[in-house]
């Protein structure tokens, strides 16, 4: 599905974001990234989404090298990866039904689909009765679920969270994992990069982790890491 | 298609509507331009046609000396009906020449005029006006000739005049586009600015570059369109109204290539500025 092929990335002021990384990620996977901040994590999804291009390597998603792909074919790209991040992006003037359904409505999907899949996808975050109400009559947990809705209307092959709990409490959190697991059992692909120890260590998934822009450990049943309190 | 037809019109006229005061600030700054364009324009056609005319009305007169026998006046007339550079002549008696002196001079100053002592007077027009020189040049102290009489220093430094009058005009108009392109240009920028967030969630979501970027063309495009349709009033408005002189007025095909001129200006200004605007929004 997708595969990092000895991918390096510096960015213009020097600093290397990604050092040789070759990861193959299978379709279906459940994947965390995780790392201190600056090991690369970020720069590894916007590699995915094209919004960076490596210095050297390939990467392939889907068999296709993606840097490969003129300009122009980029936003057909991401129509088949949805996105989440850490700070929502909703459109604030916009209602909940309004933000999903403009997901569907800028790649000019009909009407007739906008009112099939908006109100099928909010029940499945469970937020048909907030379909009417703005993003800031909602709890963060409400709006990063609208955020998930959005990324996943589309049916997209992959989902990457860029830290989607990092402004969760711990209740709001689970359920945001729960409807990642659930969105990851109809096939979808998804990497999560993540800070949240408890619940990487608790999913056992594979876990990816990244160090200076390395790859340090790869396990694919993994936990958070290893305490570094602890003296071995 | 049509859903991005529909798509498109209700964006163009959400954001002109959303941000009406910048719709308001960027239509009133290119009809303010525009207008100044058009009347520029306007007066330099005004301008280079009564140059034309007055240019037509150039006239060399001959003036001869009040005893001139007839075979030196006929000699300058065979020599005038040889130039060819002389179009046209007309022979003046003194008598004719004494009726006009009435009707130009004060009454004390005719008064002491007898026809006798009238010059007769051959009123020639030059085929090109600057001609009037050589003719002037040809004649003076030729025998029985008083004396060679032609505008020609008030037509060149009318024609100088104008020049320097076009020119001005041409660099005001100039000057008056760029800055209605540069507000247009920021105005748009400022439209997408406020709308960063849509823009960028767009991107996120795989948008067409063209899909993002159409509505602020548009509304580029209808500001550009609503401040030349103002433009085009303002010029007609000082072309109907403004009591120009004989010379100076223009016919209503002037007005009409004029105010096209506007339209044309606007429109192109309005999308390409904000067309120049969108670019760097897009820029992945």
């Amino acid at each position: 599905m997708i595969r990092f092929e000895n991918v390096s990335k510096t960015y213009k002021n020097g600093t290397p974001a990604l050092r040789n990384v070759t990861l193959d990620i299978e379709k279906g996977e459940f994947i965390f990234l995780v790392g201190a901040s600056g090991s690369g994590k970020t720069t590894f999804l916007r590699l995915l989404l094209r919004e960076e291009t490596p210095d050297a390597g390939r990467i392939l998603e889907a068999g296709r090298d993606i840097g490969e792909l003129p300009k122009w074919r980029v936003p057909y790209l991401r129509r088949n990866i949805g996105c989440v991040f850490q700070d929502f992006r909703l459109l604030p003037n916009k209602s909940v039904f309004e933000n999903v359904a403009f997901a569907l409505e800028v790649i000019g999907r009909p009407r007739s689909t906008v009112e099939s899949q908006v109100p099928q996808i909010l029940e499945l975050v469970g937020l048909t009765d907030k379909s009417k109400n703005l993003p800031h009559e909602l709890s963060g947990g409400e709006q990063q679920r609208v955020a998930v809705a959005r990324a996943f209307v589309n049916r997209p092959l992959i989902l990457l969270a860029d830290e989607p709990t990092g402004n969760l409490d711990p209740a709001n959190s689970e359920s945001i994992m729960a409807l990642l697991e659930r969105i990851n059992r109809t096939g979808t692909t998804v990497v999560m990069a993540t800070h949240d120890k408890a619940l990487v260590d608790r999913m056992r998934r594979r876990v990816v982790e990244l160090d200076r822009g390395e790859i340090v450990r790869d396990q694919v049943r993994g936990v958070y890491g290893i305490d570094e309190g602890v003296a071995i | 298609m049509r859903v991005y037809l529909r798509y498109a019109f209700k964006e163009t006229f959400t954001n002109l509507w959303r941000n009406r005061m910048m719709t308001v600030a960027a239509v009133l700054t290119v009809a303010v331009s525009l207008s100044l364009v058009g009347s520029a324009l306007l007066l330099k056609q005004s301008a280079a046609q009564a140059s034309a005319q007055w240019q037509q009305g150039t006239r060399v007169t001959v003036w001869m000396q009040p005893n001139a026998s007839s075979s030196e006046i006929d000699s300058v007339k065979t020599q005038l009906a040889s130039m060819p550079i002389v179009k046209d002549c007309q022979y003046f008696t003194q008598a004719q020449d004494y009726q006009q002196a009435k009707t130009l001079l004060p009454a004390d100053e005719w008064s002491v005029l007898t026809p006798s002592a009238t010059p007769s007077s051959f009123r020639c027009i030059p085929t090109v006006p600057t001609d009037a020189f050589t003719v002037q040049s040809t004649f003076t102290n030729q025998p029985g000739v008083y004396q060679v009489t032609a505008p020609e220093q008030q037509i060149r430094q009318m024609n100088h005049a104008i020049r320097i009058l076009q020119i001005v005009f041409l660099a005001l108009a100039a000057v008056l586009l760029l800055s209605a392109t540069v507000l247009i240009l920021n105005t748009i920028r400022m439209a997408i600015f406020s709308r960063r967030r849509e823009v960028s969630v767009m991107k996120l979501v795989g948008a067409t570059n063209w899909f993002i970027r159409v509505p602020f063309i548009t509304e580029g495009f209808i500001e550009g369109l609503l401040g030349s349709a103002v433009a085009i009033l303002a010029v007609t408005a000082l072309h109907t109204w403004y009591p120009l002189h004989n010379e100076f007025a223009l016919n209503t095909s002037a007005l009409l290539g004029t105010n096209t001129v506007v339209l044309v200006v606007g429109v192109v200004i309005g999308s390409v500025g904000s067309s120049i605007a969108i670019r760097r929004f897009l820029d992945v």
